[in-house]
């Protein structure tokens, strides 16, 4: 399969970026990693006349640590991600997501920004930044945009990007004490996989009450997006962190929750169980992790 | 015990630093001057009368240099099996796959080649098309080939025997069904060619293949040339696992556009094309009766199987044959009968892969096994025991095991994993199972036909005297035979292994049937072994008559010439020999002859010493209709324990470790024999977890890359222990016997036996996706009533 002819460019800034990207407009795609797009071109899934390089502009692979916040750059890749001590400490449902996508050569070269730009519902870093709330962060010639990630998904590779805007990168508040998070993500294999379900979950309790505070439950591979599995995290609003919560949980994003189809990598009614499975083994792991 | 100085050993591989560094030449690395680039036409339809074909516009297109079709290839059919031969280079009524040929182009460029390809005009009439053995078989169902009703490509029907009587004798009988799914052999690397004619109308087509000697010979047929005038070099080749063992029409088509141009054409498939081609291992629908008696004897087998052939017959009449022959080993049993059919469909045609017919059948049988044993109460591995067959013992099929270290395996894997100790004390969730196997080293007869040799070898001393030159046309294709043929060359020769130039993989240099059927250790070593033998004996024989000493008194090893008893003076050889070599400044000092003065007086005697060596197996089989699919001079077997966690709730299986015993013979090279081994276990593992080729409801590949079609990755292998078994097979060079294959028989019923032991589900249907155990664990838990 050869890759077809297309105009390369690479530009050092995010203006010029931008001016390229304003001047091509629809005719013009963006190169992160090149993990999907090379793909997609080759097997001529998408077409384009120019291709812009994001790959020389250096602020945007960044990754930088507010304290209370940490701001993650679009073309930082998943293993520059995975090894950062801020992610491994505080983000840790995001480490598992990153460390999941695809092979130790892909992860070299993917990005995270290009792995949310792809919107695969079954993207692996896509749960994770769900349950961390992360903000998404737009440029355009015309100014700044910042939006949640929740809205940014339209449906699979649709995205809220306008055709003259960048995306920059994401903003993930720091999570609070006696909270944690988990990822799990279920295929055929164990590695390089697309997954059949994955779920992320997050949780935040009173250490005296033992009451669940806060929780947000992600789900990827079951919907034209990842969604929020909001009745699930509604039922667990207030009540004690404990093994039959989570597996009533579960049970609610199996049967209300989640939306899945039929397809050659897996059946609609197998996802439903597994999104009952692990929305019970990731909220578990959550909780313990919380408690450290 | 005989001593060995080069075989028996670790070692290094010849190919490794050409691998290591990079330099190892493929057929993609290779570039001729004026090389044109080709690409195929292939039907978008599976199943499509040809109404016509306008090629005049990609004639036009600049930088086009031919376009063909079949009325430039003729109508030559060819195939695998002559009996069977079903195939044309292009199609000339009409389509019967998405992927069948239609035309060729070949241009200045690949880009303008496959831009002439969507230029060609074909005008298509649909004909509706079938793509299971169901509907294929229907009444009404359309016919892919004239001349084979319902769809039936081959059918075999067998009895040794009586299986009523045994089945009536049984106190246990069990009917179980098995089916696997069709897989995709995975090499990495695609296949591609190049085809060039010189001034003398000389082709030599350069290809990755296994068979340098089948694609000459179907080449020659299909081009109406004399086989002296076709050359085929296979360079490096990155496996091939029974896909690559015969020509393909991109080869052939390769070969025409040369003829056209008269300018070297270089071929590749893309993978989506290997996945096009398919000549895999097929979907295998068993249905296996096995009874036993309550001591656990084994009774009788009463097997039927049903394959979903493909467009076109392959390698399938001998897989069909196989699929039944090699199943009653490596047990005793007087009872066996088979009924296999093949049939045709609208889909890509299945071939051979590792374990040619015979794996899936296992998976069947060996789960049995397990089912009997459980029932009368006894051990499953006590139950093979009792049953296995010995040194000596012949099938009722009439394969004779000239050597069987079966009962050595199966105490190896019992010791290696600590079986006695772990059976029925795994907590849940937790398993372990066996299983064994066998099979040929070497199909006992060539595809075709023939009285010819299945090997021939020449070894060439070089005209110092310092080394050897091994000359073979067998086909190293990842697997290590380059290696193991050198070390018997050396051994025989008696000489260091770095004393050995070998070139292989080019039909100039002999007949060898090339790597299939687990062949070339056994057949190519014992042709090398009679080649060096015979270099040997004339550099012997030069030296007696040199020094008044009988040729039996004399022996070389290490590089020496060992003389029985007192070493005769050789003083004015070595002075001869130093007379020659002036100037040089490595003359011989050593106390004994050494064998590069030796051979260094022979060619001054003789000239060139040349050591021919030729093999092909005795007479072999029974007298019964395909009695002889199934024979070779010798069987290898194995014994494997797996080790699985299968997670209850979500059907996930991890394969923990898996222990494994193979009986090579006597091991050529220990490391190869090891790295044969944990590939056979990476390939079943893979045909038992992940791997299904998926096709759409046109009869499309849906998973044509190796991102959604999911051989094993390093994450998923578990732990292998490879414990080599050694026999002295009197059949075998030096003792020496397959590994190849064989080790994948007892892969996937070990995995299914431990899935069992762990989580109370026997699963009948490959591949074990997490999805599938799910459902059978819950159907489990639902009619056991368990929350």
């Amino acid at each position: 399969m050869l890759l077809p002819k297309f105009e390369f460019h690479e530009p050092g800034t995010i203006k010029e970026a931008l001016e390229l990207k304003k001047k091509w407009s629809s005719t013009a795609r963006f190169l992160a990693g090149g993990t999907d797009l090379l793909v997609h071109l080759k097997k001529k899934i998408i077409t384009t006349d120019h291709i812009i390089s994001l790959q020389k502009i250096e602020a945007l692979s960044q990754i930088r640590d507010n304290k209370d916040s940490v701001e993650i750059g679009a073309c930082a890749t998943m293993a520059k991600i995975s090894g950062t001590p801020v992610i491994k400490e505080k983000f840790s449902a995001l480490k598992s997501g990153v460390d999941n996508l695809g092979t130790h050569l892909i992860r070299n070269r993917a990005t995270i920004g290009g792995n949310v730009t792809n919107a695969s519902p079954a993207g692996d870093s896509l749960p994770a930044l769900l349950i961390y709330k992360a903000v998404v962060l737009l440029e355009s010639l015309d100014g700044k945009r910042e939006i949640p990630i929740e809205e940014f998904f339209k449906g699979p590779g649709k995205t809220d990007m306008k055709v003259d805007e960048i995306l920059t990168g994401f903003r993930l508040p720091t999570p609070p004490a006696h909270s944690g998070a988990h990822y799990i993500q279920l295929g055929k294999r164990k590695s390089s996989e697309i997954n059949v379900v994955n779920v992320a979950s997050f949780l935040e309790f009173d250490p005296k009450t033992k009451k669940i505070l806060n929780t947000r439950i992600a789900l990827g591979s079951v919907a034209a997006t990842p969604i929020r599995a909001l009745k699930a995290e509604a039922l667990l609003k207030d009540k004690i962190a404990e093994e039959a919560s989570f597996y009533k949980a579960g049970e609610i994003a199996r049967t209300e929750d989640c939306k899945p189809i039929d397809d050659f990598r897996g059946s609609a009614a197998y996802r439903r169980a597994m999104v009952g499975v692990l929305t019970k083994r990731t909220l578990a792991t959550a909780f313990e992790l919380a408690g450290k | 015990m005989k001593e060995y100085d080069v075989i028996s050993t670790r070692a290094n591989r010849i190919d490794t630093p050409d691998k290591a560094t990079g330099r190892a030449v493929f057929v993609d690395d290779i570039s001729r001057p004026g090389m044109l680039y080709g690409a195929l036409l292939q039907s978008p339809h599976a199943h499509a009368k040809i109404i016509s074909i306008d090629t005049s516009a990609a004639e036009k297109l600049k930088g086009v240099k031919a376009v063909i079709t079949s009325k430039d290839a003729g109508d030559i059919k060819y195939g695998v099996s002559p009996a069977r031969y079903d195939e044309t280079v292009f199609a000339i009524d009409k389509v019967r796959y998405v992927g069948d040929e239609i035309a060729a182009v070949a241009a200045e460029s690949l880009d303008i080649a496959l831009a002439a390809v969507e230029l060609i005009k074909v005008e298509y009439e649909i004909l509706p098309a079938v793509f299971t053995i169901e509907d294929a078989m229907k009444d009404d169902a359309p016919l892919l080939h004239e001349g084979s009703p319902k769809n039936l490509c081959a059918e075999v029907h067998q009895e040794f025997g009586n299986v009523e009587e045994g089945l009536k004798n049984s106190d246990i009988v069990i009917t179980t069904k098995m089916k696997n799914k069709r897989q995709d052999g995975a090499f990495i690397e695609m296949q591609g060619c190049i085809a060039e004619f010189d001034n003398l109308g000389v082709l030599t087509l350069t290809s990755s293949t296994q068979v340098p000697h089948y694609v000459q010979r179907t080449v020659a047929m299909v081009l109406g040339m004399d086989v002296g005038k076709v050359r085929v070099i296979k360079p490096y080749v990155g496996a091939g696992f029974g896909i690559k063992a015969s020509a393909n029409p991109m080869e052939l088509a390769c070969c025409f556009l040369a003829k056209k141009t008269r300018k070297p054409v270089k071929m590749n498939y893309t993978r989506d094309q290997v996945f096009m081609l398919a000549r895999a291992r097929h979907q295998f629908s068993h249905t296996i009766t096995t009874g036993a008696k309550k001591d656990g004897t084994l009774m009788a087998i009463k097997h039927e199987c049903w394959l979903d052939g493909g467009a076109y017959t392959s390698f399938g009449i001998a897989t069909v044959y196989y699929t039944g022959s090699l199943l009653g080993g490596p047990y005793k049993l007087d009872n066996m009968s088979y009924d296999g059919y093949r049939v045709y469909n609208n889909k890509p045609a299945c071939g051979a892969q590792r374990g040619h017919g015979a794996v899936i059948a296992r998976a069947c049988f060996e789960q049995q096994l397990d089912m009997i044993a459980e029932k009368i109460g006894m051990d499953p591995l006590q139950l093979r025991i009792k049953n296995m067959m010995e040194t000596g013992d012949t099938t009722c099929n009439d394969l004779n095991m000239s050597s069987f270290g079966m009962s050595e395996c199966i105490e190896a894997v019992r010791k290696g994993s600590d079986w006695d100790k772990k059976k029925g004390h795994m907590p849940k969730g937790k398993g372990i199972g066996m299983a064994c196997g066998f099979f040929v080293s070497g199909a006992g007869y060539p595809i075709y036909r023939s009285d010819t040799w299945h090997g021939t070898v020449i070894v060439k001393l070089t005209e110092d005297g310092g080394t050897a030159l091994v000359y073979t046309a067998s086909a190293e294709i990842g697997q290590g035979s380059d290696t193991a043929f050198a070390m018997i060359a050396a051994e025989t020769l008696g000489i260091p292994l770095e004393n050995i130039r070998l070139a292989s993989g080019d039909t100039d240099m002999g007949v060898d049937l090339g790597a299939y059927s687990s062949r070339q250790t056994l057949m190519t070593g014992h042709a090398t072994k009679d080649a060096a033998e015979h270099a040997k004996k004339q550099v012997l024989e030069v030296l007696a008559e040199q020094l008044k000493v009988p040729v039996e008194s004399m022996d070389i090893r290490k590089g020496f010439i060992e003389f029985k008893g007192k070493a005769p003076d050789f003083s004015e050889l070595r002075t001869r020999y130093i007379k020659e070599h002036r100037g040089w400044i490595d003359n011989p000092k050593s106390e004994k002859l050494t064998f590069r003065e030796a051979s260094r007086i022979a060619f001054l005697e003789k000239g060139s010493i040349v050591g021919t060596g030729k093999y092909k197996p005795h007479l072999l089989g029974g007298k019964f209709k395909g009695a002889a699919v199934g024979t070779s001079p010798a069987y290898g077997c194995s014994a494997q324990v797996a080790e699985v966690t299968v997670d209850m709730e979500t059907g996930q299986v991890t394969i923990d470790k898996i222990t494994d015993a193979h009986d090579c013979g006597k091991a050529i090279n220990l490391t190869s024999v090891e790295g044969q081994m944990q590939g056979s276990v990476s390939m079943g593992i893979g045909e038992t977890m992940h791997e299904e080729v998926i096709f759409d409801k046109q009869g499309r590949v849906l998973n044509h890359d190796l991102a959604e079609y999911k051989i094993v990755t390093s994450m998923d292998m578990p732990m292998v222990e490879a414990i080599v078994v050694e026999s002295a097979e009197p059949n075998g060079p030096y003792g020496a016997k397959e590994v190849g294959e064989g080790a994948i028989m007892p892969t996937i019923p070990a995995i299914l036996n431990a899935v069992y032991d762990a989580a109370g589900v026997r699963l009948y249907e490959l591949p074990l996706t997490p999805e599938r155990v799910y459902h059978a664990i819950q159907e489990y838990k639902e009619k056991n009533n368990i929350k």
